[in-house]
């Protein structure tokens, strides 16, 4: 790596990264044992015999869960907290302080107390932490895992700046590669254990077998660039401008124009934005004017809101927008300040946990808390000890160890099993439960595309087998747009906007309000056509699109999705 | 008719289990685990308590606990007022006083029950209310006005230290108290000692009413019986304490996990990596310190002075 060089290294779950960014920052061999073989310089010195606290002024780490990496009650007290243990003069750490807080942006934060920041401004205090160690390289392990894609952006404008400032080396371990590879001077790709590919962010993508092979994504903008290679002429666009000022006055725009008029002569669709779907049953899910507050704080503001059968809901919003808050009030968790909840018509009691999470099965995003048996066939029996088995289940016991994969597994602890598998045993746990509605709190937070495309596909399948509505809250708009079948869009605990995905992310300006990048096909056809009423959401339906258009008839190349 | 027996046993038995029941409930009902995360979290705030010098702010408790602990009752009064005073200066939340208010008020309450009960004074003895035999395997005869007295005396005793500890607790960031306990010469991990329990104390208790809720969510049935329906309050008992097994492996799973992340940071920080630590705070002492300092010494001198005058000196024989 050279100074101010941002380097991004991806790969799959398990693949190595984080295990070499240990050993980048000497806590590897220092605090974790293994067999470590071949060295890490720091110009011409070895960083691997230094004691950790050494090795961290040539090279921080950043941790994954900025909530246990911040032993302070404050702000300033965290950032000062290294250069203290430094024992330097109370000038200089005064003067890092104030360093390390203007250049993440932090400085207007000096004595908030941690437990009152929002996601983003931990991940920043993070760093501003491990910036005050002042190393000459900085390594982020998943930074943008639990950030809103406004928030991620925000962090990744920081580092960036650092680089380009400070001449701080960056290394960002991610796997949401479309978002930081526009920001990246450098792509490395790992493969068990190995680097299978180190290129500069322009020809990462010439060859897509490696990303295939890895299970790692490919950025949606390179997937078009390579399905439509004479509307890019030059090379694969790396962010929504450069595709932009690519596509501007040629025929891709052309098209797009062409085929977005003729999408607006059909008859329009029954159930468009702000539209509640129309159902002669109860709705599986109700709120209605439903306000939560927290002391102050109106954390749902008079939402009403159905949810109808075979529906499939995604509920987006910044950070603190409400969603959680929302979904955790239809089993039952937390109280409306008015308004009521219900379920088939059934009003849903507050603090009825029990009761309602026979019918509203809800998979909280740490999946690992909500494990509770010795093994895994008693995990999925776990909750016939408190009440009776559903009579004839979609998915019994058997079924369910059959359908998640657990066969031959019985008697293995769920603490044995992988993460994807512990997410995967909690599911069915619930689901052995027969409930009536599926609602998944984050349930893609930091999976590999491989790992989220297998989440996503088993998920399809208990919709098919069950007919279950599901509802999930996220920050991944990727696949939001790929199974979503409606969009709700908090903000202010309100709902701003209702709508099919199409529709949604046709609304990029108000999305951006409210903290919501929308993928970016969706914003490169936003950007293009000047508003839309609606977007395509894949590569292959934006392709077939604008190909009728085109002025002559060109070979569509196809690239695998991940 | 009141002193019929069955009447007496019926007072009687109300007089015992009421505030054992009761206190629980008022725990649950007005604190529960979110407030016990209110309680033991810094509130930051521009107040003269929080600009105070961190040294006056770790000696303040435990001067006043010594005081406690030296003086008799009427005495006793006067530094339980004192202690009370800076808490106008705070003006915390009405949340946090609701909490506040269930913990301080729950222990005295307790005290003063099980004092009045179990404390018996010489003879001759002064019964408030005489226990009938059908309640005699309880081990108490009655409430005695003496040992109502004595409860109050002793709760009163554990308040100051209470009151003051909490106060303190709630003004004062983590890194202060580092701060004051390096001055005082203590070593540096005793200070990261604290500031991880109190930082990761909120996170904790954030955490169990996550595994609580996912235990629930999980089918298992932790749904309190109203007040009145006491036949199921047996089987809520046994069920909440069977919880307590099933959520140890997932919070220690957890709680292991996070430690050893968080020696990782700490190892990354430099924590250890000299004996001496530096510090972002540099104190100067303002008039307000020198007057608490000021207080403090003439509160002090002046209980052991009375102390060795044998007066306000309680009794030890």
């Amino acid at each position: 790596m050279s100074p101010g060089e941002v380097v991004l290294i991806t790969g799959a779950s398990g693949c190595g990264k984080s295990t070499l960014a240990l050993a980048l920052t000497g806590l590897i061999p220092a605090r974790v044992h293994g067999e470590l073989r071949g060295r890490v310089m720091f110009g011409g010195q070895p960083l691997s015999g230094l004691a950790p606290h050494e090795a961290s002024q040539y090279v921080g780490l950043v941790f994954q869960n900025p909530n246990l990496q911040l032993i302070n009650m404050t702000v300033q007290s965290e950032v000062a907290f290294g250069p203290e243990n430094l024992a330097l003069p109370h000038s200089e750490i005064e003067s890092r302080v104030g360093w390390a807080l203007d250049v993440t942006g932090m400085a207007g934060m000096r004595t908030a107390t941690i437990l009152t920041l929002s996601g983003g401004q931990k991940q920043r205090t993070a760093i501003a932490a491990t910036l005050a160690m002042r190393p000459r390289v900085l390594v982020l392990d998943e930074p943008l895992s639990d950030l809103d894609p406004v928030g991620a952006q925000e962090v990744l404008g920081t580092l960036r700046r650092l680089a380009a400032e400070a001449d701080t080396g960056v290394v960002v371990i991610e796997h949401r590669v479309d978002e930081v590879a526009p920001w990246a001077d450098r792509i490395v790709l790992m493969d068990n254990g190995r680097i299978r590919l180190d290129r500069p962010p322009r020809g990462a993508w010439d060859d897509p077998a490696p990303w295939i092979a890895t299970g790692v994504g490919i950025p949606d903008l390179v997937r078009l660039a390579h399905a439509l290679p004479d509307a890019f002429p030059g090379e694969a666009p790396l962010s929504v401008d450069e595709a932009v000022a690519t596509l501007r006055g040629g025929w891709f725009a052309t098209a797009l124009a062409s085929s977005a008029q003729d999408r607006g002569t059909r008859p329009p669709k029954t159930q468009g934005l702000n539209a509640q779907p129309f159902d002669a049953q109860p709705p599986v899910l109700s709120w209605h004017d439903v306000s939560v507050t927290f002391g102050d704080h109106k954390a749902v503001d008079d939402v009403s809101l159905d949810i109808g059968d075979d529906e499939w809901v995604a509920l987006i919003g910044a950070n603190g927008s409400g969603k959680s808050t929302l979904t955790g009030l239809c089993v039952g968790l937390g109280t409306p300040a008015s308004g009521t909840v219900s379920f088939r018509g059934q009003p849903i009691r507050p603090g009825r946990v029990f009761e309602h999470s026979a019918h509203v099965a809800l998979l909280l995003q740490a999946a690992d808390e909500m494990l509770f048996a010795e093994n895994v066939l008693d995990e999925l029996e776990f909750g016939f000890k408190f009440r009776a088995k559903p009579k004839d289940p979609v998915l019994d016991v058997p079924g369910a160890i059959e359908f998640f994969g657990f066969a031959g597994q019985e008697a293995v602890s769920p603490w044995e099993l992988s993460q994807g598998g512990r997410q995967r045993l909690a599911l069915a746990a619930l689901l052995v439960g027969a409930p009536g509605v599926l609602v998944l709190d984050e349930p893609t937070t930091g999976q590999d595309a491989d790992h989220l495309k297998a989440f996503l596909s088993l998920l399809d399948q208990i919709k098919e087998r069950t007919g279950l509505t599901v509802v999930t809250v996220t920050h991944d708009m990727r696949s939001v747009a790929s199974r979503a079948s409606r969009i709700v869009l908090l903000g202010d605990g309100q709902i701003q906007l209702d709508g099919t995905p199409a529709e949604i992310f046709a609304n990029t300006a108000e999305l951006a309000r409210w903290g919501i990048l929308a993928p970016p096909l969706a914003r490169l056809q936003s950007e293009l056509l000047g508003g839309v009423d609606e977007v395509h959401l894949t590569v292959e339906a934006l392709a077939a699109a604008v190909q009728p258009y085109r002025p002559t008839p060109v070979r569509v190349n196809t690239v695998q999705a991940k | 008719m009141l002193h019929s027996l069955l009447v007496r046993t019926v007072i009687s038995y109300l007089l015992v289990f009421t505030v054992p029941l009761v206190l629980p409930i008022a725990f649950f009902k007005l604190v529960g685990l979110g407030g016990l995360r209110e309680l033991v979290t810094y509130e930051a705030k521009d107040t003269p308590l929080h600009r105070l010098d961190p040294r006056l702010k770790v000696l303040y408790p435990i001067a006043m606990g010594i005081l406690s602990i030296l003086l008799t009752w009427s005495f006793m009064l006067i530094v339980f007022g004192l202690s009370l005073l800076p808490w106008l200066w705070l003006r915390p939340s009405r949340q946090r006083m609701r909490v506040l208010l269930v913990l301080v008020i729950g222990p005295a309450l307790g005290g003063f029950w099980d004092q009045g009960m179990y404390y018996l004074p010489p003879a001759p003895v002064h019964f408030l209310y005489q226990f009938p035999w059908t309640i005699s395997w309880m081990g108490s005869p009655g409430i005695t006005t003496y040992g109502m007295i004595f409860g109050l005396e002793q709760s009163a005793r554990v308040l100051v230290v209470v009151s003051t500890s909490m106060l303190i607790l709630i003004s004062t960031d983590v890194g202060d108290f580092t701060w004051a306990f390096e001055r005082f010469g203590a070593p540096p991990a005793m200070g990261f000692a604290l500031t991880a329990a109190l930082r990761f104390l909120p996170e904790m208790i954030s955490r169990t009413t996550l595994v609580l809720r996912a235990v629930e969510l999980r089918g298992y049935d932790l749904s309190r019986p109203r007040w009145f329906q006491f036949g199921r309050w047996p089987d809520y008992i046994r069920r909440a304490a069977r919880c307590v097994v099933l959520v140890t492996v997932p919070l220690l799973v957890g709680t292991l996990r996070g430690t050893t992340t968080m020696a990782m940071v700490a190892d990354a920080r430099g924590f250890g990596a000299n004996r001496k630590r530096g510090s972002l705070r540099v104190h100067k002492l303002s008039a307000v310190d020198v007057g608490g300092y000021v207080v403090l010494v003439v509160l002090v001198a002046g209980a052991l002075v009375l102390n060795h005058l044998h007066i306000g000196a309680r009794y030890y024989g």
